[in-house]
């Protein structure tokens, strides 16, 4: 009978000492995802997180940029690069496979995901930050919609009926919590509500953002976003109103065009001109575009892309602008993107002034300067002579110059009806498929025309 | 107390024969013909008679023939019954270890078994019959074996990447390898090398290897893929038996498969080089604009040149001064191995031990390559009274590794391979020339200025306490520790390619997994009017797994003979980890047999597994098996040539949780950087409350026969397993905030049949000759994907390897190649259609292409002996199956580029109306044409046969050995892989490429070092 106790005790003392909690185990190296918005503290944290994934390499960590820019080539540059995606999108010859185009949409709805998240939780927030926090995640969601609507949508905002067009799948609240649920099948939202929504995030953005926020969202950052947005639909007096806004509150709280024009690439901290921009350092955060943009001198891959004698020869001889091209492996280098770990601009205040100096001029107005003042100050710091009395085509000029390879490619050459290698800034083939890979999955997705 | 009863009627039974009957007395000792130890509790039989006895511990006998009589029967568990005429008063018998023997007893999960009485399958393969096999892996081992066990390295690196599939491979995320337990608890896989590698395979006393359901399933969500249990040697009561083993020999690459040498280099490339100006003149538009064809032609020439001069070095490549062979560089001239191991064993009725200590250093076949194995072993058996006994497993390992770069890293010895023969490997001061004399970085650098050590230490033990309760009612309880420890030092001065210009680089890294078990079961042992047998066993276990990591790196380093993280001025990154996973588990077994010919026998287990999701915490793994013994009906017993004939069939669920990470179930938030000071929390995995084990159902169907006495025994099974449940990333719609969750939604199957016959060819006196064969056939199917999907398609420039419904996993899925256009000699492809050929590759069709998985493997063992004189040799086989070489497109590519070129590429189209499978040579300088990618240009047949093992050993006789005060002395010469027959032109047919070996990615070759053949000389001597 001793032994059958031994027995008992020892079966009796493992089997009975919490077999469940034993196979509730934590992992050491995460929180669950219940626990990460139950203070006010860990939702901070989850915006922090959600800057990371904006900046990741498939949105403002650099493809949207290039993808804009390949897109808008138009001889000003060229893919000399293995990789058959960005080829594809170079070429305007996208298939809907093209894990570029899947990899950037998967991307932006992290950050909305992220977004919803911290939205739908902030009632933790201290109520001292939740504006801020609220204002944060807007600004990052609208960001990403505004890549989504332009790059994924059926047409430009003014090609047809904005009410009518196909935009993206537009979600604004977190969904159930597992992802193959049938609730994220969602069908593809008008470019008109993806706008709207877009807008109100940016106005609720700017009115709560702090002007000075460190490398975070600011007011002035959220206003030049609704200037591009407005731009976009040619609402050129609100555009001309949120770019003065820009500037007024960016000019207020120690915002400036940097003295020279190289001093305003290749950092790895904010300058005074970066409204917003995502940060690299050598142990977080990616460069995109100094990986395809950059030559393997400077630590990137082989040059994948080429700028174009034709596009250099756009700069005067006496335009500091052009000296920052630089020469590597046969062909001219865009210096904006040289070094490596150097953040990514997203949003420089020169684009502010340009964008003031084009509405004013449309608008035969001089809001907070004249086209001739705000146009002469990229001019003058680029050492060129101010222009008196400039013309539309002046400041356009001005602009594709100033902002060269920074991302507005594409999306200045549609808003201005412009043609693109051969194609209609309406064409089919200059608007993304909807990836592959979604319809797969989603079968409430329709296909843009073209694909 | 049995033996000693026995042993008295022995005497007694003795003593009155002498009384009655006139008689001889005849003496002699019983020894195991392996290695001439004596063998205890030999039954020792006259025949036809029913005098008997039983050997004593040195395993001398003494018996009276009555008169007569004049044969005796040895026989005992384990060995080979003998019969031998008496002729003298000495009669000696030297046994052999049986592979047939019914009454064998087998390990199975939580207990053992009588062979005769199973219903499931398990192959058995006994430690003598590759002790002393000069691997590194114990895996190795057991290649050719056993059958439907299917055993592949991936290259000739020492101690490290064995591939093991038991019945083929059942999941396409999880791992395919089995579970390995070693005296009961399960082995925990290391970061480096396989664990298998960790262990000192001359203690092991036997591997058991579950097969199907009814078998493993007692292991349940870890039984999926076979268990192979291992068991290690105990101790025997008797005078302690002492064993020195030594062991000394040389390793060297079982081929070398040649390149160009210098003249034949430069003449093929100066060839591609003219080709090449005429192809762009002619044919490519002439962007360059040369102003004729001859222009075109200098220029080439002149570039050629120009890179003969660069990549000889201070030499003159006109006189062919240097011709290197760089194929030779990346081996060492006979690499020396040897082995050294002292064991003693004995005790007494009630204290029983072995221990044992081993040295093995072995030199890989490739230049930095070593691997080094120190153990210990202590083994303990205590009978503490008489109800209650304890026993005591311990092993302590420490196993040094020099290892080497991946084979797609320019570093690794192979890649040395791609450089020109004319280009020396050192300058005249006698410094390694790196680029760009040489082609490519240089990887002897690596072998000067780069360190690439990982120890690793590992530390199983457990103990157990068995106790008698009540008549045929035992329990056992078991605690056991399974602890590794490895850490791994790499340096890259600052002349190698993973230092350069940071100033050096270090890197360590740190890990230990440990595991405690503890099973505690109950066995019930009872027979019911004779008929009815019941073994019956249920307990629980109770596992937890604990891994640790860190790790930091750092660069800029003072001095370079410092090669350790401290002398790096900075540190560049660090992280450490630590993860836990438990499984509780509950297990049940009732062996039933009825009459001795009607065997049931059923099995389930419950496994309840923290990484599963909160909806399917606890898998239940039933299994039901049936045998029939049909030889002992009455129709056919009085079938004289058969001695016995079972049926069996079994069914069963097992699982295979590895697919699932210890925390993927759960919604989760982890550190996430941003900025230089910016800490977030990000999303890192999504929930999935339904993630849970993969279910493969296995039916097996066989018998097991046994002829003339069981001198020809055969076993035949027939399988079918189903993998349902399988894990698969589950896409998902991005909205979701991912782009898939992994999900139990795939289909795959495996059928297969497996075939072994062990005959007794000759049984003499002297003469002795045995063989087991074994064959075995699988086939693999996918059945489904995740509904929608049809199929995974290459990606890859340079592999085939496709997942598709309907074909066998990792299938080869890619262009046809036609040969050389016998007009221009450009490369062509079959369109679609299979018949038009096109010369772009883009253009070509896409066709099945081949299959990495082998339709048959199988071995050959015969075992031949004749007095002392022992032959072994097993050949080894694979069959069917076909090999890519992903570096085809660099070295047999019609000098595409300037690596050097396999020697098959000098019969390159070279006029118009050859006819030949080798393109005109041409170096793509400016991208006019396709470099080659895969294609059956680079898919080759990878049947093979191999002589596995060859070993020749004397067993010096008793009389001798005594004389010299020994039990025994054997001395033997031993070979690993003498001999490979196979069509395959690559260095080895045995290989998949470290870098991307997977359940997909097989059948890759990529500058792998071919196996390693092995000759070793070794000495045993027991005292």
């Amino acid at each position: 009978m001793k032994k059958i106790s031994i027995f008992i005790a020892i079966a009796g003392a493992i089997s009975l000492s919490g077999c469940d909690k034993k196979l509730n185990l934590k992992n050491p190296q995460a929180i669950d995802a219940a626990d990460a918005f139950s203070t006010s503290d860990k939702v901070k944290k989850v915006l922090v997180a959600n800057y990371a994934a904006l900046g990741a390499g498939a949105l403002f960590g650099g493809n949207v940029l290039w993808m804009s820019e390949l897109m808008a080539s138009g001889g000003d540059l060229n893919w000399v690069g293995t990789f058959p995606e960005p080829r594809q999108i170079w070429s305007k010859t996208i298939l809907v496979s093209n894990s570029n185009v899947a990899g950037t949409y998967s991307q932006a709805y992290r950050v909305i995901f992220n977004a919803n998240n911290i939205i739908a939780n902030a009632g933790v927030v201290v109520a001292a930050d939740k504006p801020k926090v609220i204002a944060e995640a807007k600004f990052q969601r609208a960001l990403v919609y505004f890549e989504l609507i332009k790059f994924y949508g059926e047409k430009p905002y003014f090609a047809g009926s904005a009410a009518t067009l196909k935009g993206v799948p537009l979600i604004t609240a977190p969904g159930p919590s597992a992802p193959q649920d049938g609730y994220y099948k969602l069908p593809r939202a008008t470019v008109e509500a993806v706008y709207q929504q877009i807008i109100a995030d940016l106005i609720a953005a700017e009115t709560d953002l702090p002007a000075k926020n460190g490398f975070y969202a600011n007011k002035a950052s959220a206003s030049l976003a609704l200037a591009r947005v407005y731009l976009q639909q040619d609402k050129f007096v609100e555009a001309r109103d949120a770019a003065n806004r820009c500037i007024t509150t960016a000019t207020a709280n120690g915002f400036s065009l940097v003295t020279t024009y190289a001093g305003a690439f290749n950092n790895s901290a904010n300058t005074t001109e970066d409204l917003f921009a995502m940060q690299v350092t050598d142990q977080a955060g990616t460069n995109s575009c100094f990986t395809f943009f950059s030559t393997d001198t400077y630590g990137a891959r082989d040059g994948d892309i080429e700028v174009t004698d034709a596009h250099y020869n756009k700069y005067s001889a006496t335009d500091v602008r052009r000296t920052l091209f630089f020469l590597e492996a046969g062909a001219w280098r865009c210096g904006k993107w040289r070094d490596i770990y150097k953040n990514v601009k997203v949003m420089r205040l020169a684009e502010a002034y340009l964008t003031r100096a084009e509405c004013n001029q449309r608008l035969g107005t001089i809001i907070g300067a004249t086209p001739d003042a705000d146009v002469n100050r990229t001019r003058s710091r680029a050492g060129l002579l101010p222009l008196v009395g400039v013309t539309l085509q002046q400041i356009l000029d001005e602009r594709e110059l100033e902002l060269a390879f920074e991302g507005q490619g594409i999306w200045d050459a549609k808003r201005l009806r412009l043609t693109v290698d051969g194609k209609p800034w309406n064409d089919d083939k200059m608007t993304f498929p909807i990836p592959l890979r979604e319809r797969n999955v989603d079968p409430n997705l329709d296909q843009n025309p073209g694909y | 107390m049995r033996k000693l009863k026995l042993l008295m009627l022995a005497v007694l039974l003795l003593s009155v024969q002498l009384l009655w009957a006139q008689t001889k007395t005849v003496t002699g000792k019983v020894t195991d013909a392996k290695d001439g130890t004596p063998i205890t509790g030999v039954s020792v039989k006259v025949k036809g008679s029913n005098t008997g006895t039983f050997t004593a511990n040195d395993g001398s006998y003494i018996i009276n023939l009555p008169k007569g009589l004049n044969s005796l029967v040895f026989s005992t568990v384990g060995f080979e019954d003998q019969e031998i005429e008496v002729k003298g008063s000495t009669v000696n018998a030297s046994l052999s270890p049986s592979v047939k023997n019914l009454n064998e007893v087998v390990v199975v999960g939580y207990g053992t078994q009588v062979k005769r009485d199973i219903t499931s399958v398990i192959a058995r393969v006994k430690g003598a019959e590759v002790q002393n096999m000069p691997v590194a892996d114990l895996a190795q081992t057991l290649q050719g074996r056993a059958a439907g066990v299917f055993v592949e390295g991936q290259n000739g690196k020492i101690g490290e990447g064995i591939k093991i599939r038991i019945r083929g491979a059942s999941s396409l995320n999880g791992s395919n390898e089995p579970l390995y337990v070693v005296d009961g608890v399960p082995l925990v896989g290391g970061v480096y090398g396989s664990a298998s590698s960790d262990i000192n395979f001359n203690d092991v006393e036997s591997f058991d290897i579950l097969k199907d359901a009814s078998a493993a399933a007692i292991y349940g969500s870890r039984a999926a893929n076979g268990v192979i249990l291992i068991t290690t040697k105990r101790g025997k009561a008797g005078k302690t038996k002492f064993t020195l083993n030594t062991q000394y020999g040389i390793q060297n690459p079982t081929h070398k498969r040649g390149f160009l040498d210098a003249a034949e280099y430069i003449e093929l490339f100066r060839e591609a080089a003219i080709n090449t100006a005429k192809y762009h003149y002619n044919r490519a538009g002439n962007w360059r604009g040369y102003a004729s064809e001859a222009a075109a032609i200098t220029d080439m020439t002149t570039y050629i040149e120009g890179r003969f001069t660069r990549y000889s070095g201070y030499s003159d490549w006109r006189t062919l001064q240097t011709n290197t062979n760089w194929e030779d560089q990346a081996f060492n001239e006979d690499a020396k191995t040897g082995l050294i191991e002292l064991s003693a064993q004995g005790g007494t009725d009630k204290n029983k031990f072995y221990v044992s200590g081993s040295y093995n250093d072995q030199d890989g076949i490739l230049i930095a390559n070593k691997f080094k194995r120190m153990s210990l072993r202590f083994n303990m058996d205590n009978q503490l009274t008489n109800w209650l006994k304890m026993g005591l497993n311990m092993s302590l390992n420490k196993t040094e590794r020099k290892r080497l770069s991946a084979d797609n890293a320019f570093s690794t010895p192979m890649q040395l391979v791609a450089m020109s023969p004319i280009t020396p490997t050192r300058n005249l001061e006698g410094v390694l020339y790196n680029t760009p004399t040489t082609t490519y970085y240089n990887g002897l650098i690596d072998m000067e200025d780069a360190k690439n050590n990982a120890n690793g230490y590992r530390n199983q033990g457990n103990i157990f306490f068995e106790s008698r309760l009540a008549q045929g009612l035992s329990l056992r309880n078991e605690l056991g520790l399974d602890m590794v420890n490895q850490n791994d030092e790499r340096f890259w001065g600052s002349r190698t390619d993973g230092g350069t210009g940071i100033g050096g680089a270090a890197w360590a890294q740190w890990f230990r997994n440990t595991r405690w078990t503890t099973n505690n079961f109950l066995n019930y042992i009872t027979t019911i009017k004779d008929k009815h047998k019941i073994d019956a066993t249920v307990g629980m276990s109770f596992e937890n797994r604990y891994d640790e990591y860190a790790y930091a790196e750092g660069e800029n380093f003072a001095d370079e003979s410092i090669k350790t993280l401290a002398g790096a001025s900075t540190i560049t990154g660090g992280s450490s980890s630590q993860d836990k996973n438990n499984l509780v588990s509950y297990f049940a077994r009732v062996n039933y047999n009825f009459n001795r010919k009607y065997l049931l026998s059923l099995n389930v287990r419950v496994d309840g597994d923290s990484r599963f999701g909160s909806n399917y915490k606890y898998g239940t793994f039933p299994s039901v098996s049936a045998g029939w013994i049909m030889s002992d009906e009455n129709f056919l017993k009085n079938v004289q040539w058969l001695s016995f004939l079972k049926l069996r069939g079994s069914y069963g669920i097992v699982g295979n949780n590895s697919g699932v990470g210890f925390y993927s179930s759960a919604a989760q938030y982890g550190s996430v950087r941003y900025g230089s000071t910016g800490a977030g929390l990000g999303i890192t995995n999504f929930a999935n409350d339904d993630l849970r084990w993969e279910k493969v159902a296995t039916t097996d169907i066989g018998f097991e026969i046994g002829l003339f006495n069981n001198r020809v025994s055969a076993e035949f099974s027939w399988y079918n397993k189903q993998t349902t449940d399988m894990l698969l990333a589950v896409p998902t719609p991005s909205p979701s905030g991912t782009t898939s969750v992994f999900g139990n939604i795939g289909e795959m199957e495996n059928k297969g049949i497996e075939f072994t016959l062990n005959t007794t060819n000759v049984s003499g006196k002297n003469f002795k000759w045995t063989t087991s064969i074994n064959v075995a056939k699988n086939k693999n199917k996918m059945l489904k994907l995740d509904g929608e999907q049809k199929e995974i398609l290459p990606s890859d420039a340079r592999y085939a390897n496709a997942v598709i419904i309907g074909q066998p996993i990792g299938i080869f899925y890619g262009v046809k190649f036609a040969g050389a256009d016998p007009a221009n000699g450009d490369p062509l492809f079959y369109e679609q259609d299979g018949k038009t050929t096109t010369n772009v590759y883009d253009d070509a069709g896409k066709f099945i292409i081949g299959d990495p998985n082998p339709d048959w493997i199988g071995g050959i063992n015969n075992t031949v002996t004749w007095k002392g004189i022992e032959l072994n040799f097993l050949f080894q086989g694979v069959f069917g199956n076909q090999v890519q070489d992903g570096a085809g497109g660099f070295m047999s590519a019609s000098a595409d580029w300037f690596d050097n070129q396999t020697r098959d590429q000098l019969k390159r189209w070279k006029n118009p109306g050859d006819i030949t499978n080798v393109p005109q040579a041409r170096l793509n300088r400016f991208g006019d044409f396709d470099s080659p990618a895969i294609s059956t240009r680079y898919v080759y047949d990878a049947t093979y046969v191999r002589l596995k093992t060859l070993t020749l050993a004397y067993n010096v006789p008793q009389k001798i050995a005594s004389k010299a005060k020994l039990s025994n002395a054997r001395i033997y010469v031993s070979g690993v892989n003498l001999l490979t027959f196979t069509d395959y032109p690559g260095w080895d047919p045995e290989v998949n490429t470290d870098y991307r070996s997977g359940n997909v990615n097989q059948g890759s070759d990529f500058y792998a070092a071919p196996q390693i053949k092995s000759i070793v000389v070794g000495l045993t001597i027991g005292l």
